[in-house]
C-alpha cells in the first residue's frame, strides 16, 4: 500500500514537471484505451443480459395489467350501463302499472261508494216501509182492540139498558153498525 | 472492489500530505499506474483511471440490483428510479432514431449509464474522473463514429457517400459543400469526445480551486470559496446528468444518420 502511495506521489511530481495537462501524458494511453472498451464491453453484457430483460418484463407486464384493466373498466362501464337502462325501463313499467292501478282503485272505490249508496237507499227505504206496516199493524190493532173493548162495553150497557144479554154477535154487528155509521158520519164531516 | 477504492483513496490522501501547499488544480486529473500491466507489448497497467471506471460499472450494476431486488407490478423507489432511466433511454432512442434503434438500444443504453455514472463518481471526495481523460472520451466517441459510419456503408452501401453530397443545391457550389460536409462529418467524434472531457475537466478544477482557497485562506475569507465549491459541486452532478444525456443523444442523432442518412 504505502508502496503504491510512494509511486503516485512521483508519478504526480513527474507529470507536473513536465507540466501541461495530465490529460495528454500520452504513456497512459493505451491503458485507458484497453481498460475503456473492456469496461463498456463489461456493463453492455451485464447491462443487456441482466437489467434490461427483467425492466422490460415488468414494464411490459404492468402495461398488459393496465389494458386488461382498462378492458375491465369499460366493461364494467358497459354493464352498468345497460343495468340503468334496464332499471329505467323497469322503473318506467312500474310507474305505469302503479298509475294503472291507481285508476282501478279509484274507479272501484268510485263503484263502491256508488253501490254503498244504492245499499244504503235500498235499506232507508226497506226500513221505511217496515215502520209504515208496523205503524198500520199496531194502528189495526189498536182498532180492533178498542172495538172488541167497545162491544164488550155495548154488550154490559145494552144488559143494563134493555135487561136481556145480548150474544156476542149480535153485540158484534151492532158495534160495527155504530162504527160505520160513525164513519159515515166522519167522511160527511168531511166533506 | 473496496479494497480497490481503498488503495486509491490512499494514495490520494498520501499524494495530498506529501504535497506542499501551493494551488495544483490538475491534480485530480493525474492518472496513477496500481498495478503494471502489459498484453502484446502494450501498456495495460491498472490505475486509478481504471479502477474508478470499474467502480462507476459496480455502482451501475449495483443501482440496478436495488432497482431489480423487490421487482413487483408496483414499484418501489428504487425500481422505479431504475425503470424511469431505462424509460429515460428507450424515450430518447425511439424520438431520435425511431423503431429501428430498438436493436441498438442496449448499445445506448449502457453509454449513457456509463457516461452518467463515471461522471458521478468522479464527484466523490478522493475518487477519480474517467470521463475527464480525453483518451477515454476519445475512445468512446470514437468507437460510435467507426460504429456508425460502418453500419452506414453496410446499411446503404456506396450510396452512403451521398451523405456529403447536400441534396438541392446548385452545383457550383457542391466543390465547397462536400469538404465541408466531410469535415463536419470527421469533426464528430472530436466534438463529441473534447465536449465531455472539457466540461468535466473544467468543472473539477474549479472545484479544486475553490477546495485550495477554503484550506489556505483564514477562517474570515475561507467561507466564501468553501459556500461557492458547496453550490458548484451541485452544479457538477446537475452536468454530469446534463453531459451523460448530450453525449447519448448526439450518439442517437449519429446512429440515426447511419440508418436514414438525414
Amino acid at each position: 500500500m504505502i508502496s503504491i502511495a510512494q509511486a503516485a506521489v512521483s508519478a504526480g511530481e513527474h507529470a507536473q514537471s513536465s507540466g501541461g495537462l495530465p490529460q495528454f501524458d500520452a504513456s497512459t494511453f493505451s491503458s485507458q484505451i484497453f481498460w475503456t472498451v473492456v469496461s463498456f464491453a463489461v456493463l453492455l453484457y451485464l447491462l443487456k443480459n441482466y437489467v434490461i430483460p427483467p425492466i422490460n418484463d415488468i414494464l411490459d407486464a404492468r402495461g398488459k395489467e393496465i389494458a386488461e384493466d382498462l378492458e375491465k373498466a369499460k366493461k364494467a362501464r358497459e354493464d352498468s350501463e345497460s343495468t340503468l337502462a334496464k332499471y329505467r325501463q323497469e322503473l318506467a313499467a312500474a310507474r305505469q302499472e302503479a298509475s294503472r292501478i291507481l285508476d282501478q282503485a279509484r274507479a272501484e272505490s268510485n263503484r263502491l261508494t256508488e253501490a254503498a249508496k244504492i245499499d244504503l237507499e235500498q235499506d232507508l227505504a226497506k226500513r221505511k216501509s217496515a215502520a209504515l206496516e208496523e205503524i198500520e199493524q199496531a194502528k189495526r190493532t189498536a182498532m180492533n182492540e178498542i172495538k172488541s173493548s167497545a162491544v164488550e162495553v155495548a154488550m154490559e150497557a145494552a144488559e143494563k139498558l134493555i135487561g136481556k144479554s145480548v150474544t156476542k154477535t149480535d153485540a158484534n154487528k151492532m158495534v160495527e153498525q155504530a162504527i160505520a155509521d160513525l164513519e159515515k158520519d166522519q167522511m160527511r164531516a168531511f166533506h | 472492489m473496496i479494497q480497490m477504492i481503498a488503495t486509491a483513496m490512499a494514495a490520494e490522501t498520501a499524494y495530498a500530505a506529501g504535497a506542499a501547499p501551493k494551488m495544483d488544480p490538475l491534480h485530480h486529473f493525474q492518472v496513477v499506474k496500481y498495478v503494471p500491466l502489459e498484453l502484446f507489448g502494450y501498456d495495460i497497467s491498472i490505475s486509478n483511471s481504471v479502477v474508478w471506471m470499474w467502480i462507476a460499472v459496480a455502482a451501475v450494476m449495483t443501482f440496478f440490483h436495488y432497482g431489480l431486488r423487490d421487482k413487483g407490478r408496483v414499484p418501489g423507489r428504487m425500481q422505479s428510479l431504475a425503470e424511469s432511466g431505462l424509460l429515460f433511454v428507450r424515450g430518447v432512442v425511439k424520438e431520435i432514431v425511431g423503431a429501428e434503434g430498438a436493436r441498438f438500444f442496449p448499445l445506448i443504453f449502457t453509454l449513457f449509464f456509463f457516461v452518467l455514472f463515471c461522471n458521478l463518481v468522479g464527484l466523490i471526495p478522493g475518487s477519480f474522473t474517467a470521463t475527464s481523460q480525453l483518451v477515454v472520451t476519445g475512445t468512446l466517441a470514437g468507437a460510435i463514429f467507426i460504429f456508425c459510419t460502418l453500419l452506414g456503408f453496410y446499411k446503404h452501401g456506396a450510396h452512403y457517400l451521398k451523405f456529403f453530397v447536400p441534396s438541392g443545391l446548385p452545383v457550383a457550389l457542391l466543390p465547397l459543400m462536400v469538404p465541408i460536409e466531410i469535415i463536419s462529418y470527421l469533426a464528430r467524434p472530436v466534438s463529441l469526445s473534447v465536449r465531455l472531457f472539457a466540461n468535466m475537466t473544467a468543472g473539477h478544477t474549479v472545484l479544486a480551486v475553490l477546495f485550495f482557497f477554503t484550506a489556505t485562506l483564514p477562517w474570515f475569507g475561507a467561507w466564501l470559496p468553501f459556500g461557492f465549491s458547496v453550490v458548484f459541486t451541485a452544479v457538477e452532478i446537475f452536468i454530469g446528468f446534463i453531459q451523460a444525456y448530450i453525449f447519448t443523444i448526439l450518439t442517437c442523432v449519429y446512429l440515426n444518420d447511419a440508418l436514414h442518412m438525414h
